[in-house]
């Protein structure tokens, strides 16, 4: 039946006079140019809703934008929507955290279906999220949300307790991660009543998990109508640090148990369109433990390795997907086999190990590797080292390509105790 | 380490400035990275520069400039380009590639909408005259000590560029920039002196008729303007030389030093060998190494023996640009100020600090056998000599400056009264609306860390008066007007005036009443309209410091010296900037200038209605009004468009 519309859809827009292959704008939900690059290549008219700061930028490069606070809780979401309809908006977008459910609410007003705008919020809330997967028979690690330090002490105690923990036994740690913010944001690992209390009133409320062991990998899925398109599994040599596109063998080999689970989360939390980045855990047996799911841009330069790998742009697969309107038959022709990769593509994100920067210093050795593909690092004018927040600002990425998974497993774990910087 | 161009290499940068061409405008800064690598990997390599100048033509429309400080290639300063090829990692490359654009266009290999062949060979001249250090090195003491940050990859660039350039457009930016700063006599000379070092080394390589020989010129001004005293150079030997010498011979040889000395405002160590045995020997010679005028002269006579006694304690080898500042002084005739005799009698004698010692002796060389007497004494003949050659050097410290100018121009007495307070007890005073403030119990100031490179007289003054001031001026910090009201007279003393106007309302921040103040500056300033009142005494006036672009960089303290015609009819304000060098663009098409308007040595000038439109404070005689009304509204509304679109961006205005 959702095709048959599809199809009134197509000749409604076909016996427009604009002459446009498709006359509606695509509104991209954040500031972000290998998005607006990927909409303008493919031929998609489209708006940018981005921070304010961004505008002057836009006009001088003449691209239609809407300067918006997404940060700032307001009233003013219908605002937005009724300026995005006069443009002729009908599809969003979202590119980062903050911005998903933006594009929910609005998705939500363009196709008239407010339970999008929930499901987004879903997405946002990662105590709702465990307990949407939970509910669903996914199977995840023990959780709940803390207000104060009371609740971090008894739950870091239970969960020892259950773990048959006695008094001198080490604890072993629970996770405290903010209940909205992107990745590793505000993560920290917590073994000790005594870190307890470096945690402030600003933390709160916070979700807290028991550790997760085993392999860590992401998917990168590409949703439309429900239904998968492309599944692209990342394998974290070091979460934060590197990782690589597509998994080594061993893990590839699980691909079926993977969208196995990725089929069952679709459902669980009612997915239809658009691209989403959940993270798991496996265990040494085999068996999944669901870690988060998030429904924007990964980061870790994901998109980029799977564009090195597999030849296709994944912002134009996400522009594509997010679109109820685009057709089964466009899909088909926009992606390749899930086991169509030239090679493996890694990266690795470079921090330095000091305080204060003298000089950048790359190794011989790693520019005459074939498999070096190239690095974005320049010694910064200023030497001091910005503090870390989450795995955002590394200070620059090496790419790596090649036929090997071993061998850029073992580039990614050498280079990481690297001093690049000195 | 240097690594080889490969065709690797050439494909990869190739490959990166296609893909960058390639993309859409708003996309440029993804792609913008790469190309710099790549760039940066043949730029480590000896041909690199060769293999990149072949695409410099594309660079500019491929984008690889867009949306950053180098994007507009008319808007480039050449006196930047040093600082960002030392800079580390990513301004250097894009200065590299930059400066290779230039090339591109001076060489015709491409068009620039606002960049002309000419300009573009102008711009590459200037950088050359300007770090002629990295194209002739070793030629400095100091690039060899300072070692910098990529030297290597600089002297290539600018050995790259030369072999392009026609050595004559070259050396004659540099005669022009020789000119522009001797033009100003200032009391330190370590710029011109290596700025003409670095003359006899390009001399070495190449000659052109009237270049070279306004070149060897100034060469022969620091190292021996005559046969003699240039075959002769050791001071012990020249001194030999001249026993030999007949009486007439002696009065040329004065005389060929004496023109030399006073046409560029330098000296070479010889000019005190001279003056020292002349004194001794011949002193009736003295004059004419002097070259003094027949007030000179008098003055000389009168003072005979204290200016013996000057030559013999304060002039030798390393302190030889007093020598000019003697033969100044005299002209001005700063001895017959009854406190001065004395005052310098009395630092002959002074017992100097250790601390002030030390630093006395970091002016000159080691082994010179002098006192910190001589050097301070010295410091205090030049600044008495070239009141308007005294300079902040590196040092945020105008205010101070401009005292010591001031002080040297009408206060002599008061000026060798401070000079020894501090010398010897460490300590300064003043008196603030009846309160004692003693800078020895004062910390902080603008400069706690001074900057050396400074005339002994600052070296010694500086640091208490940069304090004393910064102090006076928080004491009225929260008078909600500008403190320079009060702060300026009692400063400086009471010939400042005690009218105050300013532009900017200290509670608000914002422009008030902009037009009121223009015609009250043209009312109290432009003789056409001020009843003809004369300035008498240097007037302290705050300005907005704008760059190139009219951009606000921040205050700015200069004293108005005259306002006068200039040769050619117009009216300019002439002034006294503390900045060692007083030519600048502050935006606009607004440059001040040091010569050719009617600049005495020292001068900064501009036209009136310019000046006008950055200066933020002054003072002003409120007996001496003239009449604001005459002021025509078109002059105004000229000089408020101009502070609109410059240092006016950064404020509110409310007035209309």
């Amino acid at each position: 039946m959702e095709l048959d519309q599809l199809e009134m859809n197509q000749t409604l827009q076909e016996s427009q006079p604009e002459g446009r292959t498709i006359p509606y704008l695509t509104a991209l939900i954040g500031w972000s140019l290998p998005a607006i690059e990927a909409c303008d290549k493919l031929n998609r008219p489209f708006v940018v809703v981005g921070p304010p700061d961004f505008k002057e930028y836009a006009e001088k490069h003449d691209i239609t934008f809407v300067g918006w606070e997404f940060d700032r809780l307001n009233e003013g979401s219908d605002k937005l929507y009724k300026q995005l309809k006069a443009l002729g908006a009908e599809v969003a977008v979202p590119l980062y955290e903050e911005c998903v459910e933006w594009a929910g609410a609005l998705n939500s007003r363009f196709r008239e279906e407010p339970r999008l705008f929930n499901r987004s919020l879903l997405l946002r809330d990662k105590g709702m999220m465990k307990r949407k997967a939970q509910m669903a028979g996914i199977k995840v690690g023990v959780f709940e949300e803390a207000r104060d330090k009371e609740d971090v002490k008894r739950f870091l105690k239970r969960v020892n307790d259950a773990l048959l923990k006695v008094d001198g036994d080490k604890y072993e740690p629970i996770h405290c991660k903010p209940l909205d913010k992107a990745g590793s944001v505000g993560h920290r690992a917590i073994d000790n009543p005594a870190d307890i209390e470096a945690l402030t009133d600003t933390d709160f409320p916070l979700l807290m998990e028991s550790h997760l062991d085993g392999q860590e990998f992401s998917c990168e899925v590409f949703v439309h109508n429900g239904k998968i398109q492309f599944l692209n599994i990342t394998e974290y040599v070091k979460l934060g640090y590197s990782n690589f596109v597509p998994p080594s063998p061993s893990l590839e080999a699980r691909r079926p148990i993977i969208r196995k689970a990725i089929e069952q989360l679709i459902e669980a939390f009612e997915i239809e369109n658009g691209v989403i980045h959940p993270e798991y855990f496996v265990m040494p047996d085999g068996t999944l433990h669901f870690g988060e799911v998030a429904a924007r841009v990964p980061g870790g330069h994901i998109f980029d390795l799977i564009e090195r790998a597999y030849g296709f742009s994944a912002y134009e697969a996400q522009i594509l997907c997010s679109d109820p309107n685009t057709t089964e038959e466009e899909l088909r022709k926009f992606f390749p086999g899930e086991d169509e990769a030239q090679g493996y593509a890694g990266c690795l994100m470079v921090h330095p190990h000091v305080n204060f920067i003298e000089e950048l210093n790359i190794p011989e050795e790693l520019e005459n590797h074939d498999f070096f593909e190239k690095h974005d690092m320049f010694t910064p004018p200023q030497g001091k080292v910005a503090e870390r927040v989450g795995f955002g600002n590394h200070y620059g990425t090496i790419f790596f390509f090649g036929d090997d998974s071993a061998e850029i497993t073992r580039l990614l774990v050498d280079y990481e105790k690297y001093d690049f910087y000195l | 380490m240097p690594s080889e161009v490969t065709e690797g290499k050439i494909a990869r940068f190739s490959r990166s400035l296609t893909r960058l061409e390639e993309a859409a405008s708003y996309a440029k800064s993804r792609y913008q990275t790469d190309v710099y690598q790549e760039a940066n990997r043949l730029l480590e390599t000896e041909e690199g520069l060769e293999v990149l100048y072949q695409y410099a033509h594309r660079l500019d429309d491929a984008g690889v400039f867009q949306d950053g400080p180098w994007e507009d290639a008319s808007k480039l300063q050449a006196p930047l380009v040093a600082g960002s090829l030392q800079a580390k990692g990513l301004p250097y490359v894009i200065e590299m590639l930059s400066d290779l654009r230039m090339l591109a266009i001076a060489e015709g290999k491409m068009n620039h909408p606002k960049v002309s062949q000419e300009m573009a060979m102008d711009f590459l001249n200037e950088v050359m005259a300007l770090n002629l250090d990295l194209l002739f090195p070793d030629a400095s003491e100091a690039s060899r000590i300072e070692k910098k940050e990529n030297t290597v990859e600089a002297q290539r660039l600018f050995r790259f560029i030369s072999q392009y350039l026609s050595s004559s457009a070259l050396s004659e930016t540099l005669i022009y920039e020789i000119e522009r700063l001797t033009a100003q006599r200032p009391i330190t000379v370590k710029r011109t002196v290596s700025m003409i070092r670095m003359a006899k080394e390009m001399l070495k390589t190449e000659t052109s008729g009237t270049q070279a020989e306004v070149l060897e010129q100034y060469i022969a001004s620091i190292e021996g303007p005559s046969q003699l005293s240039s075959d002769h150079s050791l001071p012990n030997d020249y001194r030999k030389q001249l026993m030999a010498l007949s009486t007439e011979e002696l009065r040329k040889e004065s005389e060929a030093l004496g023109i030399s000395m006073r046409k560029t405002g330098l000296c070479s160590p010889q000019h005190s060998v001279l003056a020292r045995f002349l004194s001794r020997k011949s002193p009736h010679l003295l004059p004419v190494l002097l070259q003094l005028t027949s007030k000179g002269k008098a003055n000389l006579e009168e003072h005979a023996e204290l200016v013996h006694q000057l030559i013999k304690v304060a002039l030798f080898p390393s302190t030889c640009q007093s020598v000019y500042g003697l033969a100044l002084l005299l002209e001005r005739g700063v001895l017959s100020a009854s406190p001065v005799m004395p005052g310098l009698r009395r630092l002959i004698e002074l017992d100097i600090r250790p601390e002030v010692r030390s630093a006395l002796f970091k002016t000159v060389g080691e082994g010179e056998g002098l006192t910190a007497n001589s050097i301070l004494l010295a410091g205090v003949i030049s600044v008495l000599g070239q009141p308007l050659g005294v300079g902040q050097g590196l040092n945020p410290t105008c205010q101070a400056a401009r005292g010591i100018s001031l002080w040297a121009q009408h206060a002599p007495g008061y000026l060798l009264e401070i000079i020894p307070r501090a010398a010897r007890d460490g300590d300064i005073d003043m008196v603030f609306e009846g309160v004692q403030i003693h800078s020895k119990d004062l910390h902080g100031g603008l400069a706690p860390d001074l900057h050396p490179e400074l005339d002994p007289v600052s070296l010694v003054l500086v640091p208490h008066l940069d304090r004393i001031y910064s102090e006076m001026m928080s004491r009225v910090a929260l008078r909600g007007e500008d403190g320079h009201r009060w702060v300026n007279p009692a400063f400086y003393g009471d010939w400042v005036q005690k009218g105050f106007s300013t532009v900017i309302e200290p509670i608000t921040g914002s422009v008030t009443d902009y037009p009121g103040f223009v015609r009250l500056f043209y009312a109290t300033h432009h003789p056409e309209y001020n009843d003809d009142y004369e300035l008498i005494y240097p007037n302290p006036v705050g300005i907005f410091i704008t760059n190139v672009h009219g951009k606000m960089l921040g205050f700015h303290a200069v004293s108005i010296q005259r306002i006068a015609k200039s040769p050619d009819g117009e009216y300019r304000v002439y002034f006294y900037n503390p900045n060692n060098d007083g030519s600048q663009n502050w935006g606009q098409g607004i440059e001040s200038t040091v010569m050719d308007h009617g600049e005495l040595p020292g001068e900064s000038s501009l036209p009136f209605d310019e000046f006008t439109s950055r200066l933020y404070a002054f003072h002003y005689n409120p007996y001496e009004q003239g009449d604001a009304y005459a002021v025509e509204a078109e002059n105004v509304s000229n000089v408020k468009s101009m502070a609109l679109d410059s240092w006016g961006q950064e404020y509110t205005w409310i007035s209309k």
